[in-house]
Order: C-alpha cells, then sequence, then structure tokens
C-alpha cells in the first residue's frame, strides 16, 4: 500500500493506482474527459491536470502513478487557470455550438466540464473548419464537428472489441477519427458493436435511434441483462414513457464489464419495429379474430383435452420460472408426446448428460478466458453468435495470445488465427482425437487424414497448447451439432491433456444457445421436434422470431396455438394466437453459460391486455384442471449442470 | 614464419568484384612473382575500403596506409614497380584531394575541440580496422575486462557527461538508473531520428564513425546489463543506415557484438530500426512506440524508460553524441573530460552552424564558448558585413537570443536561463535583415505541423498561435494579440505532454521577449522593421538613379511598372505582388524597398 496526501487528506491505495483513482477513493473530483475507467490512461485531454509537490511541472492525474508520500493539490488558481485553458482550445478547434446540450448541461461532458468551470464564453476566437458528417452507418453517426479527439473511441474499439477498426489519420490540428484508414463506417470492418457510442464523451459518436430522444436525466433507467444470448450481458435499458430508447452496457457488470455486441445493443431497438399483438385471437370461420382471454384459453382447453396426442414447444430466451411452468404443464400435467425447447437439446443435452455421468461439472469460468495465452476455438462461430466472448477473445491478440481456430465453415476468426484447422462435416472426434495423441507424442496421421486435416497442422496446434501456460478452449454449436458422447469425451479428454482443465483452474468453455439454454435442458426440454400425426401443437413463441424451418413444419399441423408479442408468418398460420410480454416487460431468472444464476429485471409494462409466459401457462393449466408448482423451479434447475453454479 | 614488410588490401565488396576486383589480385600477385617481390609484400582481401561506386576497384598498403583506387589490371605493373621497388607513391591513383573536400566539416577552425568529431573524414567508417587502429573498441575492452558494470557507470558519472539529445540528462544518472531497474531483458537505444531542421551532428558521426556508436551502446549495455540494442535511425539517412549496417557486421565478425565478446560472458547484439519520419518520434517515448509499431505518439511520464520503457522493459536510451562520447571518457578517464567545460557542462558539444555567418557546417567547442566565440571566431562572423541581430539555438524549440546575450556561455543552464536551450545542437545566426516576427512565425510553422495531436494544449494551442503570427505578418494584427500570445505561450508550454509542446512556444516567448518592438511595428504601424513581411513592404524607384533603361517594366510579371524610355519609371503599388524582381534586375540600385 502507497500513503499519500490529496488535498490535505490522507489516503492509502495499492501501489500503481493512479492519482485520479486515488482521488476517487477520497471523494475527492477531478474533471476528466479523455479518461475512461475501462479503458488505459491516455493522459491526452490534460482537463485532469493537478499539482504535485516537487514537481515542477503540472501533471495528468488519470495517467500518474502514486509514490509513497506524494502530496497531491487538486484545485488551486493554477490548475484552474490550465482547465479553463485546455477548454478553451477545445471549444476553439472544432464546433462544439450544439444547442442541444449547451444550453441544458445534458450528457455531453466537454459542456459539462465547462459549466463546472464556471465558464460562461470562448475567450478564444474560434475558427472552425467544416467536416465531413459520416452517417454510412446503420446504428450510428459520426459527427467530426463534435470530436475532441479523446479516442475513448478508438480505445474501446481496439482494447475492448479487439476490433480495431476506428484510428487517427492524419498527424497534429489535422487529426481525425477514421475508420479503417478511411472506409466509411457503414462499409468498414465495424461490427455495429456501439462500444465506441457509448464511451463518446461528446456527440461525435451519436445513437441514430435515440439520439435527441432526451438526457440522461428525462429517462428511466434499468440495471438488467441482455437475453440474447447464454453470456447474459450486464445491460442498462434507458426508456422514455414507457418506449425503449437505448441499451448499453453495464461497467459494473461481472460477465461482461461493459461491452455488448449488436445482438444486446441494436436488434432489440430493431425489434420494436414489428406489430405488437395486443389481443388473443382465435381463428373462426378461416380468420383470426380477436378474442377475450377465457374465450382463447377455453378453445385451447377443450382442443388439448380430446387430442390424443399433442407437442409443446418453448425459446431459450424465457425465464427459468416460466419454462419451470411450462415443463409442468405439458410434460408432467398433459403428458404431451413432444415436450421441448426450440433448440431442441442441441447445445446442452450431451453436456448435461456427461455431468450426471461424471458426476461433476467439467466445464470452468468465462473470465479464464482472458486469462490464456492460447485459445483453441472448436466449432462455435463466435463472430456470429456470443460475440462478446469473442470480443475476449480478439482484445487479448495483441498481446500475445495465441488462437487455433477449428471449424468447418468460414468465419471473420480464421484470418487472424495462428494456427486454422478445418476439419470435414462431422469428423471433430477425429479432429480431437488426432490432438490427443499429437499432444501424447502417439502418431496422429491416422485420426488427422480421418478428418481432413494436415497432419502437420494438427501436431503445430498440438504444439501450441502443449507450449501455453494457461490454454483455453471455447467450444460451440457446429462441434456438438453431430456429436456423440464420445466426441464429448475427447474433448474432456483435451481438456486434461493440454492443461485447459487442471487443479488451479479449469479454462473449457461451452457457449451454449440463447440466454436459458442450459435451463432449459435441466428441466429436460431437450428432445428432438418430430411432429407427425399429432394433432394440437403449442408454441410459446414469446418475443422471439420464427425461423422459416419452424413455420414450414408447423404448416400442416391440424390446432397451432402460438404464444407471441409479436406477428409474424406463424402467428398468421395460428389457430389460436395468444400475447405475451416481450424481455423487457418480465422479471425472471436466467443461468448463463458459465452458470451465473442472474436476475432479468422488468424494465417497462406492458400493453394493457397482454400477460406475461407463465401467467398464461397458469391459466391454461387451471383451465385443464392442473395445479402448478411456482416454487420448485430452483431445486431442480442445479442439479446437474456442466458448470459450477454461481448464485448470488 | 614469413615476415613481409608490406601488406596490399584488395576490396573485394561486390561491387569491385564486378569491375575486377580479381584480375587485380591476379595481376598483382603475377607482378609481384615477376618482380621478385612475393617473399616480401601479401595480398590479402578485405569486405570494402572506400566508396566503391567512387573508387573501386580499390587497394590499401599497409603500413603506409596508402589508398589506391579506381585501378585496372592494366595499371598493376607500373604501379608494383613504382610504389615496391622504386618506392614513390603513384600520385595519379591517389584519391583525388577534391574528393576529400568536404562543405560539412572542414579542418578545425580557432577555438574547436574535436573529441566527437576526431575520426570523421579521417578513418574509413567502413573498415573496423581503421577504427581499431585509432584505440578502438579499447574502452570496451577496458570496460569488460577491467571494470565492473558499477564502475563503468561511476565513471561516467564523474566525467559530467550529459544527454545531448536535448534534454542534458546526466548520463551516468540515466544508466544508474537503469542498472538499477528489476526486469528482463532490458534494452539499449540510441536515438539518431535526428530530426531538427538543418542538423546533421549525428548523421556525420554515423556516416563517419559508426564504431564510436557502436561501442558506446555496447559499453552501456555491458554497465546496465542488457544484451540487445536497437539504433533508431532517421528514415532520410540511408547512407548512415547503410555504413551503420556494415559496421554492425564488421563489429560481429571481430567478436565485439554478438555472444561473448572478447571471449567474456558479456554478449550483445544491435539491429538498425528504420524512423517513422515524424519529427516527435525522436521524443524518446513515441520512438519505442514506434520501434513496436505502434503510432510514434509520446506517453507521459512516469514512469520512465529506465522502467518501463520498449515493450515495458526497462531500457536506457541516449542520443548518437552521447553513445560517441563515451568510449573517449572510459579510456582517458573522467578527469580529462571534465577538464574541459564549465562546472556543470562537461566535454564538449558539436553545433550544426547556419545563416547568416561566414562559416557555415559542423563545429565541435568545448561547453562554456561564448555565443560571440562562435559566431566571430569558429564562424568567422556575419556574412557580407552586416550586424548580427539574433542567434537561434537549440532546435525549432530553442529560442531567439539577442546581442546582448552573446556573451552568455553556451552551457545547459545558461542557455534555458535566457530563454533558449541546447537542444541536440542547431545554431542559426540572423543578421540585421531578419525580421523576428517572420522567424517566429517559421518555427510555429514548423512545431505546429510536427504537433501529433495527441494532447489539447499543443495540438490546438500552437495552430492559435500560427493563425495569430500569420495574420500579424500579413497586418492582420490587432491590438490584444501580444497578450493573446503571452497567454497561450504560457499555457502550452505548462500544460503539454510532451517536450514538442513544452517546447514550441519558445521562439515566440524569446522574439516577444528582445524583439517586442517589432511585433508593435507589426500590429500598430503595420511596418515591418526589416522589410520582409510582404503585406507591409512597398517597392519604389529611385528617381535619381533610375536611368529609365525599362529593364524592370520589362521584368515585371505584373506589368505593375510604367515609364517611357529615359524617363523615370513609377511602381503601381496596388498591382504590385511583391515578388522583388525588379530590384534583383534594376543595374542602378534604384529600387528599394519602404
Ligand atoms: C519533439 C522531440 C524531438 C526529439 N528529437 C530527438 C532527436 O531527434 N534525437 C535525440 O537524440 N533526442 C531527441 N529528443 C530527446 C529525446 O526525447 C531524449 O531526451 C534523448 O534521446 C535522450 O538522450 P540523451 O540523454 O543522450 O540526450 C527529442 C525530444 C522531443 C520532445
Ligand atoms: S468520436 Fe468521441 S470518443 Fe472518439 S475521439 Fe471523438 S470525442 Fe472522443
Ligand atoms: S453476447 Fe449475448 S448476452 Fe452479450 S450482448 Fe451479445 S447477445 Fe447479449
Ligand atoms: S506536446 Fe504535442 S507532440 Fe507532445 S504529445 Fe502533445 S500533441 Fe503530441
Ligand atoms: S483525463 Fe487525464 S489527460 Fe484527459
Amino acid at each position: 500500500m502507497v500513503n499519500i496526501t490529496i488535498d490535505e487528506k490522507k489516503v492509502q491505495v495499492p501501489e500503481g493506482t493512479t492519482v485520479l483513482r486515488a482521488a476517487e477513493q477520497a471523494e475527492i473530483h477531478i474533471p476528466t474527459l479523455c479518461d475512461h475507467p475501462a479503458l488505459t490512461p491516455f493522459g491526452g485531454c490534460r482537463l485532469c491536470l493537478v499539482e504535485v509537490q516537487g514537481a515542477r511541472t503540472l501533471q495528468t492525474s488519470c495517467t500518474l502513478p502514486v509514490t509513497e508520500n506524494m502530496v497531491v493539490t487538486t484545485d488551486n488558481d493554477r490548475i484552474r487557470e490550465a482547465r479553463k485553458f485546455v477548454l478553451t482550445l477545445l471549444f476553439s478547434e472544432r464546433n462544439h455550438f450544439c444547442p442541444y446540450c449547451q444550453v441544458s448541461g445534458g450528457d455531453c461532458e466537454l459542456q459539462n466540464a465547462a459549466y463546472e468551470q464556471d465558464m460562461t464564453h470562448w475567450p478564444l476566437q474560434p475558427n472552425w473548419k467544416t467536416f465531413d458528417v459520416d452517417a454510412s452507418h446503420e446504428y450510428f453517426i459520426l459527427e467530426q464537428s463534435r470530436c475532441i479527439l479523446c479516442r475513448r473511441c478508438v480505445r474501446a474499439c481496439g482494447e475492448l472489441v479487439g476490433n480495431f477498426t476506428l484510428g487517427v489519420e492524419e498527424r497534429g490540428a489535422d487529426s481525425s477519427i477514421v475508420a479503417d484508414l478511411g472506409t466509411p463506417l457503414g462499409e468498414s470492418s465495424c461490427i455495429s458493436c456501439g462500444v465506441c457510442v457509448q464511451v463518446c464523451p461528446t456527440g461525435a459518436l451519436i445513437d441514430r435511434r435515440s439520439a435527441y430522444l432526451g438526457h440522461d436525466v428525462e429517462l428511466d433507467k434499468t440495471e438488467t441483462i441482455c437475453v440474447g444470448c447464454s453470456v447474459g450481458c450486464g445491460i442498462e435499458v434507458y426508456s422514455r414513457d414507457n418506449h425503449l430508447v437505448r441499451i448499453e452496457g453495464n461497467w459494473d457488470a461481472t460477465v461482461n464489464r461493459g461491452v455488448l455486441c449488436k445482438t444486446g445493443r441494436y436488434l432489440p431497438l430493431d425489434a420494436e419495429n414489428q406489430d405488437r399483438v395486443y389481443t388473443p385471437m382465435v381463428r373462426k370461420d378461416g380468420k383470426l379474430k380477436a378474442a377475450t382471454w377465457n374465450d382463447a384459453i377455453k378453445t385451447i382447453a377443450d382442443q388439448f383435452k380430446k387430442s390424443p396426442k399433442s407437442a409443446a414447444m418453448v425459446p431459450t430466451r424465457l425465464p427459468a420460472e416460466s419454462l419451470h411452468l411450462f415443463k409442468q404443464l405439458f410434460k408432467d400435467q398433459l403428458q404431451a408426446a413432444t415436450v421441448t425447447s426450440i433448440e431442441e437439446g442441441l447445445n446442452t443435452k450431451l453436456p448435461t448428460q456427461l455431468a450426471a455421468e461424471l458426476g461433476s461439472p467439467f466445464e470452468g469460468a468465462l473470465e479464464e478466458i482472458e486469462k490464456s495465452d492460447c485459445v483453441l476455438v472448436l466449432g462455435a462461430d463466435l463472430a456470429k453468435d456470443h460475440e462478446v466472448v469473442g470480443f475476449f477473445i480478439k482484445r487479448i491478440l495483441p498481446l500475445g495470445m495465441e488462437l487455433i481456430w477449428a471449424g468447418s465453415d468460414n468465419n471473420a476468426f480464421e484470418q487472424q488465427a495462428h494456427q486454422v484447422l478445418k476439419p470435414k462435416a462431422e469428423s471433430y472426434a477425429d479432429l480431437l482425437q488426432a490432438l490427443n495423441a499429437a499432444l501424447v507424442d502417439k502418431p496422429c496421421a491416422e485420426f488427422a487424414k480421418n478428418a481432413g486435416v494436415e497432419e502437420s497442422a494438427v501436431k503445430k496446434a498440438a504444439q501450441m497448447l502443449s507450449k501455453a501456460n494457461f490454454p483455453a478452449i471455447v467450444y460451440g454449436e457446429d462441434l456438438l451439432k453431430n456429436a456423440s458422447m464420445n466426441t464429448l469425451k475427447a474433448l474432456v479428454e483435451l481438456g486434461h491433456l493440454s492443461g485447459t482443465i487442471g487443479e488451479q483452474r479449469n479454462a473449457l468453455v461451452s457457449v451454449k444457445g440463447k440466454a436459458n439454454s442450459m435451463a432449459a435442458a435441466q428441466y429436460g426440454l431437450d428432445q428432438p421436434f418430430n411432429i407427425s400425426d399429432e394433432q394440437a401443437v403449442f408454441i410459446a413463441l414469446g418475443d422471439d422470431c420464427p425461423s422459416q424451418k419452424l413455420i414450414k413444419r408447423l404448416e400442416k399441423a391440424p390446432f397451432l396455438v402460438v404464444q407471441a408479442s409479436y406477428s409474424s408468418q406463424l402467428t398468421a398460420q395460428a389457430d389460436v394466437v395468444l400475447p405475451v410480454e416481450n424481455w423487457a416487460e418480465q422479471d425472471g431468472s436466467y443461468l448463463n453459460l458459465e452458470g451465473q444464476l442472474q436476475n432479468a429485471v422488468k424494465s417497462m409494462p406492458a400493453p394493457e391486455g397482454v400477460l406475461s409466459n407463465a401467467a398464461v401457462f397458469e391459466k391454461l393449466a387451471a383451465a385443464l384442471g392442473y395445479k402448478l408448482d411456482s416454487t420448485g423451479w430452483k431445486d431442480n434447475l442445479l442439479k446437474q449442470i456442466p458448470v459450477s453454479a454461481i448464485l448470488d | 614464419m614469413t615476415f613481409f614488410r608490406s601488406h596490399i588490401l584488395v576490396s573485394i565488396d561486390p561491387e569491385c568484384q564486378a569491375k575486377g576486383a580479381y584480375q587485380i589480385i591476379d595481376a598483382l600477385n603475377d607482378e609481384l612473382v615477376a618482380q621478385g617481390l612475393i617473399g616480401e609484400v601479401q595480398v590479402l582481401e578485405t569486405s570494402r575500403i572506400g566508396d566503391p561506386a567512387a573508387y573501386g576497384p580499390d587497394i590499401m598498403v599497409y603500413p603506409e596506409g596508402v589508398h589506391y583506387v579506381k585501378l585496372t589490371k592494366d595499371d598493376i605493373h607500373n604501379l608494383v614497380k613504382e610504389h615496391f621497388l622504386k618506392g614513390r607513391a603513384v600520385e595519379k591513383f591517389l584519391v583525388e584531394q577534391a574528393a576529400k573536400s568536404d562543405d560539412e566539416l572542414g579542418p578545425p577552425k580557432p577555438k574547436e575541440v574535436r573529441v566527437v568529431l576526431r575520426n570523421c573524414g579521417v578513418i574509413d567508417p567502413c573498415n573496423i580496422e581503421d577504427y581499431i587502429a585509432v584505440d578502438g573498441y579499447m574502452a570496451l575492452a577496458k570496460s569488460i575486462s577491467e571494470l565492473t558494470p558499477e564502475e563503468v557507470i561511476d565513471t561516467v558519472l564523474k566525467s559530467g557527461l550529459r544527454g545531448r539529445g536535448g534534454a542534458g540528462f546526466p548520463t551516468g544518472r540515466k544508466w544508474q538508473f537503469a542498472s538499477g531497474s528489476k526486469g528482463s531483458p532490458k534494452y539499449i537505444i540510441c536515438n539518431a531520428d535526428e530530426g531538427d531542421p538543418g542538423a546533421f551532428m549525428n548523421r556525420r558521426v554515423l556516416e563517419s564513425d559508426p564504431h564510436a556508436v557502436i561501442e558506446g551502446m555496447a559499453i552501456a549495455a555491458y554497465a546496465i546489463g542488457s544484451s540487445q540494442g536497437y539504433i533508431y535511425c532517421r528514415a532520410e539517412y540511408p547512407e548512415a543506415v547503410r555504413t551503420l549496417r556494415i559496421a554492425i557486421k564488421q563489429a560481429r565478425e571481430f567478436g565485439l557484438l554478438g555472444s561473448n565478446i572478447l571471449g567474456s560472458d558479456f554478449s550483445f547484439d544491435l539491429e538498425v530500426r528504420m524512423g517513422a519520419g515524424a519529427f516527435v518520434c525522436g521524443e524518446e517515448t513515441a520512438l519505442m512506440a514506434s520501434i513496436e509499431g505502434k503510432r510514434g505518439e509520446p506517453r507521459t511520464r512516469p514512469p520512465f524508460p529506465a522502467v518501463k520503457g520498449l515493450w515495458n522493459q526497462p531500457t536506457n536510451i541516449n542520443n548518437v553524441e552521447t553513445y560517441a562520447t563515451v568510449p573517449q571518457v572510459i579510456l582517458k578517464g573522467a578527469e580529462w573530460f571534465a577538464s574541459m567545460g564549465t562546472e556543470h557542462s562537461k566535454g564538449t558539444k558539436t553545433f550544426a552552424l547556419a545563416g547568416d555567418v561566414n562559416n557555415t557546417g559542423l563545429i565541435e567547442v568545448p561547453m562554456g564558448i561564448t555565443l560571440r566565440e562562435i559566431i566571430f571566431e569558429v564562424g568567422g562572423g556575419i556574412k557580407n558585413g552586416k550586424n548580427f541581430k539574433a542567434i537561434q539555438t537549440g532546435g525549432p524549440m530553442g529560442g531567439c537570443l539577442p546581442a546582448s546575450d552573446l556573451d552568455l556561455p553556451v552551457d545547459y543552464e545558461s542557455l534555458s536561463q535566457a530563454g533558449s536551450m541546447m537542444g541536440s545542437g542547431g545554431m542559426i545566426v540572423m543578421d540585421e535583415e531578419t525580421c523576428m516576427v517572420d522567424i517566429a512565425r517559421f518555427f510555429m510553422e514548423f512545431t505546429q505541423e510536427e504537433s501529433c495531436g495527441k494532447c489539447v494544449p499543443c495540438r490546438v494551442g500552437t495552430r492559435r498561435l500560427l493563425e495569430i503570427l500569420t495574420d500579424i505578418c500579413d497586418g492582420k494584427g490587432k491590438a490584444g494579440d501580444i497578450e493573446t500570445l503571452e497567454m497561450l505561450c504560457k499555457q502550452i508550454k505548462q500544460d503539454s505532454l510532451c517536450g514538442l509542446g513544452q517546447g514550441a512556444p519558445n521562439p515566440v516567448e524569446s522574439t516577444l521577449k528582445h524583439f517586442r518592438d517589432e511585433y508593435e511595428a507589426h500590429i500598430f504601424e503595420k511596418r515591418c522593421p526589416a522589410k520582409v513581411c510582404r503585406a507591409m513592404i512597398r517597392y519604389e524607384i529611385l528617381e535619381d538613379a533610375c536611368t529609365g533603361c525599362t529593364v524592370c517594366a520589362r521584368n515585371c510579371p505584373v506589368d505593375a511598372i510604367t515609364g517611357e524610355r529615359r524617363q523615370t519609371h513609377t511602381i503601381d503599388p496596388d498591382m504590385c505582388v511583391r515578388c522583388g524582381i525588379c530590384l534583383q534586375v534594376c543595374n542602378f540600385n534604384a529600387v528599394t524597398i519602404n
């Protein structure tokens, strides 16, 4: 620990702490612009200048590490003059005459800093140049005139996302932020994760959708989690008058520490453009007509009672509580022939069985990935799904991490990999055996040949894994698609042989499927959905989008119930449609890919007449004369999961 | 063992080979046999002697050290007969005197003391044996075999040697920090970025005495415990890079670089890295970022390079001249070095003397010499008998000192107290016809162009300074400008991240201090006293002197001059673009500037 004095307050902080963080700890405010707690210190804006006893010049507190007995002053005439000067220059550099925040002191950190320094005018005559506005991107706009070149966006894109799309062109007063050395954002390598927009202190990078829809003080904010996939990133939902305005990553969430992917940040806003279902509907004379809840539920109950064979399906996006009710209703009570989830157990069935067989979990925690020096990605398309896991990998690549990529599809990760393995379809088992053989110096040529992979490539990959001190393995859907228990066992063996699974750590991670993929498997909602002569089918679609495959499969269903938030081709096909809440309107529990049981919090009320998924299940159960237990969901959830559950 | 009275070294550089080096060797051997000298004179091959493009194929005869150039095999018969039988050098094949003349570095002028430049133009930079012959690598041998790393550092400390790259930090102290810093590996970097416009001291040393730099770096490596070094050389110096590469190769061949140097367990090797072409890359942290392949931008210190430098490892970075001085400090001793210079600035310093002075070029003088001595004795006084006005020292971030500072001793403290600095050694002398506002604008143009853009005060502040200075020179200055300039200067100096921003206002501040009246004349009287700023001058024709020859009217590009033959001509001030052609072409000195 190091002892320092800031404004006559004594503070004790760990070695390596910056003066700025130490001041925060002592509850002393120092203004900043280029600093961001999630990014490496930059020291460019010079707003955070402080006086350090014994130092000739003012020092930037955001970059200065504390030293024993350091004496710091954060506010005096000299410092205030310097801060005002810096702001004066910034206001003279580009056009910050922005009525939106200027007159009100809104969300712009530049304007706010100026208010804080009691600035009333621009002491230096502005000499503005004009700049192009880059409005080529689907989700956000880059307005160079408002940019203060703090490079938070550049650092976030590189350090947090590992995408390195944003950079700086030219130097000195001609510097500007560019994508891919000067490509319009919309045509660049940008993956639309929006982290740059989230860190931009001014209105230079603004969200198309939420810009000018209200300053933060006018918005309601709810901390919850993203249900876009099994990662379960922490988010903050901003809404106004019950309308979704913006989603931001939660910097304090342990899972994602602030970052989000496009699926988490922007797709829920796109979803708002769909037509909402507001009232139950029942097909009469070939047409869907509005009905009361009672009529609709009664129609369904009657049909299911008289159908000898029925089926029910639920998305893995629903809270565990709802899934558990669904399972009780259709599986335990109604004993329908097929009761499953839309994922059909693809990502979770085998791992769950293996965990049962082993009697213990065999997968590890997400945070291990970032501590790794070699990562093997096996059949997981991290550029498409579970993107944040991909960020964790990409962002440590520049630190010297080695990436082995194995998959049968083309993938954006392939270009960055140090070693690529492309097994033939359905031959991951051979590939795994080849790797295992190579790791113990046994011949691997035969296996490699069966897998359709060069022997030298297998050997190289094995070498990289065994050389690594902290290897990690991330596996996913492409591997599990055609896997047998033996494939999975070979994977676990690879984990042990390579040191990925060890006494001290376990860095074998499966990305699984949608948000409650693992919970669905625990409730046994993991069978294949093969319907043939089922007379009644219940699809609890929720706010999910039905796939063309699903729509096709249900074309011939004699009686189809679709419980959905939005109209779709599937609801058009249904005999009864039940309106339900979407993700933002419901509370509930989610078990993420590493076994964290998280809570989704309702951020907006549902429209009138729209019920929760759970309420619909309860209503239907009552009509059928069943009683459901709404308390036991947790006990059934954590019995045999492939990871060690983390509850808090 | 046969004893040879003479050795002939023949350059077998690829270019010399192409020009027939092996035919020369055969012819030499044949002639030596024919003339009965084969037992007395031995023919040897060597990698390179002089510049093969200019001199190849060439040979060197030892012990006389005679260099014969541009030979053909038909010349050999005569050459052997004259040189070895008759004992006289053959003038015809000697390096021509003209090629030896050097407009960068002449023979030492009065008051010069050559320590760093002692070998420049004297030895062959591409021949390590030449360097060894003048005690080269003796200091390294002495360090490794007789001194502990602590003793090496101690010697450098006692000598009082300070960094020659700009800031003048005591070199021994820097080495001490790097040596005491935990972490491995450690790196040694030589800063050869030399971006100051007009400066070429470092280039000259690299091109003429590369081994001195290599030896200095090896000694530093031994002192701090490093085994890998980098020379970051400005990309505009291809010749220096080439010479360095040859020198490194030769040093490796001689076991002076590489593993187990001179049979000890000390190992050290070197690599040359080309600069990224920006002035700011000479700043040490930007330089290291550039070596790492990142955008060449400075970062805040601490941590200092000695603690976290290249790739976050402890690193020692010094300038070319600093390293080149080290071997002699070790060899001749700290006392010898400390006997030159002033109390706090020891030894000698090289300068690139430029501007309105009679002897421009490279000079090396003992610290503490006065500016007056440099200008009027070493530099031979102001050109064309004009009067001295100011001297700008320290490169683009240095200040302009007036005549009243002429007796200032040249040392780190005196120069910075006077509002300028030592810098890496640029010196520009200005005569009475220089406009100091224009000069300030000129330097500001350079620094604002070279600002990396990372920090606000430098990126925006220098631009604002330049705009105001340009306005003043354009006759658009207004009341309050001087105060704004002063405010900007003060804050940019105080708030900027690196030395560029912290130093950029110096030319403005110093001219404001010493030549404020010139600024006032520009702003309030719209007059440029030195008659330089175009917007404020008028070309006029003196009635008495004009003969009406019409030459000015015929040459004026905008036809602003009218007048009949043999009548006085006149210039229309509204049409005149102030190009000055009339002044140049008039044979009767009838054109004047007002
Ligand atoms: C903008 C800027 C440019 C610099 N350029 C050079 C340079 O070209 N060569 C150099 O040796 N030092 C240069 N320096 C100084 C270096 O940062 C550093 O102080 C020096 O290399 C240390 O070596 P020394 O201790 O031997 O002087 C520059 C500094 C700044 C701020
Ligand atoms: S766009 Fe925003 S985050 Fe990026 S440099 Fe400009 S002001 Fe900073
Ligand atoms: S990775 Fe998954 S949980 Fe995280 S933001 Fe993207 S979709 Fe949401
Ligand atoms: S002072 Fe100038 S050159 Fe140095 S970091 Fe700041 S902007 Fe870059
Ligand atoms: S916040 Fe410290 S320099 Fe910008």
